[in-house]
């Protein structure tokens, strides 16, 4: 059967643009390559829905998207194109903010307000979980606004590694300490003496 | 196995040998492509799948419907040989010689033969794929063994 592959993927490119044109297709999904290995990335109707460290997507984000799209989860490589693009850019230095539409709907209200609060962390800057957890309405709300910003579904975009602990560590990050070390070290070009510190 | 909770689920889990079946039942890759597509944009659109672990069946019998649709079954023969998805060689007898036969074979008997022999599927699924008994799938099968044993004398 080792022949049947690229027949069988290119009859599936025109499937999925099929199902695209009629409306089946609601959320787009691509791999995209990265400095910090691969990406799962997934476009929905109203922007982009879920950056996933790795070729696979999380079980429990697909669970999400399809609690919030039903099923029309295709592999669409043009969906995620604009997406690929912009990344391409921030990881060159050529960008400090993402223009793509981020749809954080399949969230919770609360986890809402803290994602847009993340994202409004200027490029390079640093802010506490405790600061998060203010700009989100509740003060007292530290540890579900660290568990908000851990729980992120769109890293990168959505800056939660420009979110650290209140006593200088670095936090906790889905990607990794390391891969949230390499972001912050190419958007402030430094690191602190001794490197970053963290409580691993 | 649970239902797939995705569209690209079930094109992972199926899509394969459903292009392969295709391939196999129209002979041609152009009709096996449009077949492939015509069935699980049918399948997204019927969504959700049956329960129970009958969704290999239902996707057989959707691509069997399909390619009878498309009326072109007939119109050519099944390059078994040129394809690295054919059924192995026995006992001597040449690809082209059983391409050949199953060819010949009327509609319901080379589905039947197809789905059970170069498929492997069970009875069970090839009645419920071909949507009859599963006594009918068997005797539909039986007469097709004979009629290419009969060819290939």
């Amino acid at each position: 059967m080792s022949e049947l592959g690229p027949i069988v993927a290119e009859a599936r490119e025109r499937l999925v643009e099929r199902a695209r044109r009629e409306g089946l297709e609601t959320v787009g999904y691509g791999v995209v390559d990265s400095p910090l290995g691969p990406l799962w990335v997934a476009v929905g109707p109203r922007g982009l829905l879920n950056i996933h460290y790795g070729a696979e997507p999380s079980s429990l984000e697909l669970r999400r998207i399809v609690r919030t799209y039903g099923p029309g989860v295709l592999p669409d490589a043009r969906r995620v194109d604009e997406v690929a693009r912009e990344l391409d850019q921030y990881w060159s230095g050529k960008r400090r903010g993402f223009d793509v539409a981020v749809d954080l709907s399949p969230l919770t209200p609360f986890q809402r307000r803290v994602l847009t609060v993340t994202t409004r962390v200027p490029y390079g800057a640093l802010v506490t979980y405790a600061k998060v957890a203010h700009g989100a309405g509740n003060d007292r709300a530290y540890r579900a606004a660290a568990a908000a910003v851990g729980d992120n579904p769109i890293p990168i975009v959505v800056p939660c590694h420009r979110v650290v602990a209140s006593d200088g560590t670095l936090g906790g990050y889905s990607g990794g300490l390391d891969a949230k070390r390499r972001l912050l070290q190419l958007e402030r070009g430094e690191v602190p003496p001794g490197g970053w510190p963290s409580r691993e | 196995m649970t239902s797939p909770a995705t569209f690209a689920e079930l094109l992972e889990r199926h899509e394969r040998e459903i292009y392969a079946y295709a391939l196999r039942l129209t002979g041609d890759r152009d009709d096996a492509d449009d077949v492939y597509q015509d069935t699980f944009l049918a399948a997204f659109r019927a969504w959700p799948p049956p329960k129970r672990g009958s969704e290999r069946a239902w996707l057989y019998r959707i691509a069997t419907n399909k390619a009878i649709d498309r009326g072109r079954r007939a119109k050519r023969l099944v390059r078994l040989g040129d394809l690295p998805l054919a059924a192995p060689e026995r006992d001597g007898v040449s690809l082209a010689d059983l391409a050949a036969a199953v060819k010949a074979l009327p509609t319901g008997q080379r589905a039947a033969f197809v789905l059970r022999k170069v498929q492997g599927l069970s009875y069970t699924e090839v009645s419920l794929a071909l949507e009859c008994s599963e006594e009918a799938a068997r005797s539909r099968v039986t007469e097709a063994m004979k009629k290419v044993k009969e060819a290939m004398r």
